[in-house]
């Protein structure tokens, strides 16, 4: 992996592990990832249950607690490896150079404060001012993710209002520190399609705005698809692909992308045909197959697979972990 | 109409939900009807009433008005016992894998709650018949003693669908029953649901709000919103030739995992006016790029247009001209 | 060793899956306070075994003796065995409170599941009936009752059970609700599972940790209710004694001859502090279940 260069990328991970309690010891939910996100782009992570693709965004917050614990890793922004800082240095970069929204924006916010002050107070902690200053900044920033009448909005309380204006709020409050690096997992899950359209093309267009850098975390592929400018995909706790959108959804190179993406069930599917899904389940952290994590699952996976780890390593115009990413590419038909 | 007969169905069903912060119309003058070996998916954002509409028709819960009817039984005059028994008949798969199985039971145990419920065959042949249910949906003997926690959700809803099945119904609910499970096992899911149907000659009433898995599974699809059906038909009907501005924006919206095209059409962000006291008249108004200043939409009532046999819908304005 | 477990496993001889599995509980359950628990209970129920002396006997040594080899907690005013009455005494106490933690654990039991599964009005008639018994003085509720109709071993557990059992009752209301809201209740009834069935087969294994936890820390209160009682005469009656009666009767000569109402009072204590930290050691694991899983 190139060393990393903070001219080029708002956030360089190296060798992150997170390693989570298991029956006999410890287990690696994270193992050895790494990658960077290039300034004002968008990365997609897609990964199923036990992808690590959450842990992976709490450990960029330092947000992993007892029991589980972050191994090893480096992570850098603006040239420093934050993991290194101490609690209280590391303090102003969360929701200050660092932001993160979630699916449930119910419980991200105080149901008991009007959401006015949840903004206010964010904006004072990372930017000393007065009340009424903040206040004004607040409804601008009300006002810039959408919400109608923000003058009037901004004191009202969380359940007076519908969840895709809730997680408008939520990106509100998460942009107030002036975030380099925003993080949403699973942002959109809960919210209807159509809301979800909305949220998604508010994130799209501040981080236009702003220059912001995206990590979008999502099960969907289809939201990765259209929202995103790079796709790293997670399996067990590794990165099995990383590559450009185009790339990745017309011609993707690892054996587990291609299943994914041909198991996903979208109206263009043709209905008189079972849909070819993946035998099997993704493997839990305390289970994991010696080697490369997926070869028991493999349509294309020979004795060699189980032997050794696949690094990510360049097939083409692709990264992806796989011994016979090569030969695969050569074969595929085109989609 | 096809000569298939009707299994149940959902008769010009109102359901009220009173509240100190004002009622809310869950279903408004539904109407369903579910044909024998046919699959109805019920498409809708939350608060469109699908919910209630299976609730409903399960009998979990009474319309304020219309009628429901199982298999020629009225649900409203049924008594206790009538309806229990008619149960066997109708069975729901709900979405959450883990909290539908009750976590102090072995599958065993899970499976055989149906029969037991009914007294059904004794100790002996009641094991061959979970067995035979727990193989039919894809799992081993050893799964058996375990218990839901040491399950993955796949596996948890396989249990839910053997157990749904314990009883030979003729109809199965699924209310997202896929919408829990990751992307490479809701494939795996719906293959099941799909093999077992064709098998048993199952019909469906699939609840979802995913457009994906209602046009695979479904032969016909009704679209919901805010408690009325907006517009029904078969997968032609509703993906191509969709009349209500509703099914129109629901499909751009779904974001498909292709690459994406060069210049992608964002949806103007469209404010939400405040939604109108519940009339007779369009209630996707406040929401809808055609209708929402146009007077005509703000007054009168709306009927269904029958555009073909199959294909219905509810727009003084649909897309593609009347 | 486990390799040896294994090739037996192997055998059928034994499940070591299932072994493991009570090994679990039994560590769980076999606590400390447990093991405290249980000593006590063996103590007073081995009385005859145990006890050096009749309890009853006058002059068994000379009165007023310190504790001593040959009498452990000393003797009091009439000569009696001291360490023989705590441990006859805490037959007593132990029968009344077990006696009355069981008739709370029932009646609380009922009643709380009555209101979760009716609501309406009978719900609110319930509850609304709990919380007056529980504003009701303690002591002075007894004394009205035993005075009435004296107070016994049939008598006493009857009182302090009906005492304790609103809390169950809000416990169990309330745990009830809870699992009625959950999706397997729904699955159950679309099964075809009558109510009655339904809150019997469904529904009260997943409560009965809850009503374990109830059950223990009503142990707890009972012992304390019954130690009150008898310690301001209500309860058990001279020449029987339970540990509230000998602290009654050692609380008169405290000030010369303070192992008499010492004894007892550990006892008490430390049956108390047992039954509690068992109660809170179950909820405690009880939570960790519930949001690790």
């Amino acid at each position: 992996m190139k060393p990393a260069d903070n001219k080029l990328n708002a956030l360089s991970v190296r060798n992150l592990s997170v390693s989570v309690p298991a029956r006999g010891g410890r287990v690696l939910a994270v193992d050895n990832i790494s990658f960077d996100l290039p300034i004002g782009k968008k990365i997609g992570v897609v990964g199923e249950s036990g992808s690590g693709k959450s842990l992976t965004a709490l450990a960029l917050m330092r947000l992993i607690k007892d029991p589980v614990q972050v191994d090893a890793g480096e992570i850098f922004m603006g040239g420093k490896d934050i993991m290194k800082l101490s609690a209280k240095e590391f303090l102003p970069y969360r929701g200050g150079e660092i932001a993160m929204i979630y699916q449930d924006p119910m419980s991200a916010l105080n149901p008991i404060m009007r959401i006015g002050e949840q903004i206010i107070e964010s904006i004072r902690v990372h930017s000393p001012m007065s009340k009424q200053a903040a206040r004004k900044i607040a409804i601008d920033q009300l006002g810039s993710v959408g919400i109608p009448e923000p003058e009037k909005r901004i004191d009202s309380y969380p359940f007076e209002m519908s969840g895709g204006m809730l997680q408008r709020v939520v990106i509100a409050i998460a942009l107030s520190g002036n975030a380099k690096v925003l993080i949403a997992d699973e942002a959109t899950t809960a919210l209807d399609v159509s809301t979800q359209e909305r949220v998604l093309t508010l994130i799209d267009k501040t981080a236009t705005e702003r220059g912001l850098s995206v990590l979008l975390i999502t099960h969907d592929l289809g939201v990765a698809a259209q929202y995103a400018d790079e796709i790293l995909v997670m399996y067990a706790g590794r990165i099995v692909e990383h590559g450009q959108v185009q790339q990745v959804f017309s011609r993707s190179v690892h054996p587990y992308t291609r299943a994914l993406l041909d198991s996903k069930c979208d109206y263009t599917l043709d209905v008189t045909k079972p849909i070819k899904s993946i035998a099997g389940q993704p493997p839990r952290p305390d289970n994991r197959p010696s080697g490369c994590v997926f070869a028991p699952r493999c349509d294309f996976a020979e004795p060699a697979c189980s032997a050794s780890i696949p690094l990510l390593s360049a097939h083409g115009d692709a990264m992806a972990a796989c011994f016979r990413a090569d030969e695969l590419i050569f074969n595929q038909e085109v989609r | 109409m096809s000569t298939t007969s009707v299994v149940a169905s959902l008769n010009n069903v109102t359901r009220t939900f009173v509240s100190k912060r004002g009622d809310v119309k869950a279903l408004d003058e539904v109407s369903i009807s579910l044909q024998q070996g046919k699959t109805l998916a019920l498409v809708g954002e939350s608060g469109s009433g699908k919910t209630t509409a299976a609730r409903i028709l399960l009998g979990l819960d009474q319309p304020d008005s219309g009628s429901v009817n199982i298999l020629g039984s009225e649900l409203g005059g049924l008594k206790h016992e009538q309806m229990r028994l008619l149960r066997k008949s109708i069975q729901v798969v709900q979405q959450d894998p883990y909290s539908q199985l009750n976590r102090r039971h072995c599958v065993e145990r899970i499976i055989e709650g149906p029969l037991l419920a009914f007294n059904v065959g004794d100790k002996i042949s009641r094991r061959d018949k979970v067995i035979s249910l727990l193989k039919a949906v894809g799992l081993e003997e050893e799964h058996l003693r375990r218990r839901p926690h040491e399950l993955s959700g796949g596996q948890c809803q396989r249990v839910a669908i053997a157990r749904a099945l314990a009883l030979d119904p003729k109809i199965v609910v699924l209310d997202e029953a896929v919408s829990a499970l990751d992307v490479s096992v809701r494939a795996q899911v719906l293959n099941l649901l799909r093999e077992l149907r064709d098998e048993l000659g199952l019909t469906y009433l699939f609840i979802t709000h995913d457009l994906g898995v209602a046009h695979y599974l479904a032969d016909e699809i009704a679209v919901m919103f805010r408690g009325r059906i907006v517009e029904q038909g078969d997968r032609k009907d509703v993906f191509i030739d969709s009349k209500h501005p509703y099914t129109v924006d629901l499909l751009k919206s779904v974001p498909l995992a292709v690459p994406p095209d060069e210049k992608r059409q964002n949806n103007m962000d469209v404010q939400t006016l405040p939604s109108p006291n519940p009339t007779d008249a369009c209630t996707y108004r406040s929401r809808c790029t055609v209708g929402r200043d146009l007077a005509q939409c703000a007054s009168d009532k709306l009927t269904f247009t029958k555009g073909s046999p199959t294909h219905l819908w509810m727009c003084h304005f649909p897309v593609g001209g009347k | 060793m486990t390799q040896d477990f294994e090739f037996l496993n192997r055998l059928g001889v034994i499940n070591v899956a299932g072994l493991i599995k009570i090994a679990k509980v039994v560590k769980q359950r076999f606590s400390f306070s447990v093991s405290i628990i249980l000593g006590i209970l063996t103590a007073c129920l081995a009385a005859p075994l145990l006890a050096p002396y009749d309890p009853y006997k006058i002059a068994a040594g000379l009165p007023f003796l310190g504790p001593s080899r040959a009498h452990l907690f000393g003797t009091d005013d009439l000569g009696r065995d001291l360490f023989s009455r705590v441990l006859y005494g805490g037959r007593i106490t132990l029968l009344i409170a077990i006696a009355a933690t069981v008739i709370a654990l029932v009646l609380g039991t009922l009643w709380g599941v009555m209101a979760g599964i009716r609501r309406g009005w009978v719900d609110e008639f319930l509850m609304r009936t709990a919380d007056s018994t529980m504003a009701i003085p303690q002591i002075l509720f007894a004394l009205v009752c035993i005075s009435a109709v004296g107070a016994s071993v049939i008598s006493l557990p009857l009182v302090v059970g009906f005492l304790l059992s609103p809390t169950t009752a809000r416990m169990a209301r309330s745990a009830v609700v809870t699992e009625l809201n959950e999706d397997y209740v729904v699955a159950a009834t679309a099964s075809g599972l009558t109510r009655n069935r339904l809150i019997m087969t469904e529904v009260m294994p997943n409560i009965a940790p809850q009503l374990l936890v109830q059950l223990s820390i009503n142990a707890a209160s009972a012992v304390m209710l019954e130690a009150t009682l008898s310690f301001i005469g209500l309860g058990i009656q001279p020449p029987n004694a339970s540990w509230g009666t000998l602290m009654l009767q050692g609380y008169a000569k405290i000030w010369n001859t303070s192992w008499f109402v010492f004894f007892p009072a550990l006892a008490v204590t430390i049956t108390i502090l047992a039954f509690n930290s068992y109660g809170e050691r179950i909820r405690v694991s009880l939570d960790s279940r519930k949001s690790s899983s």
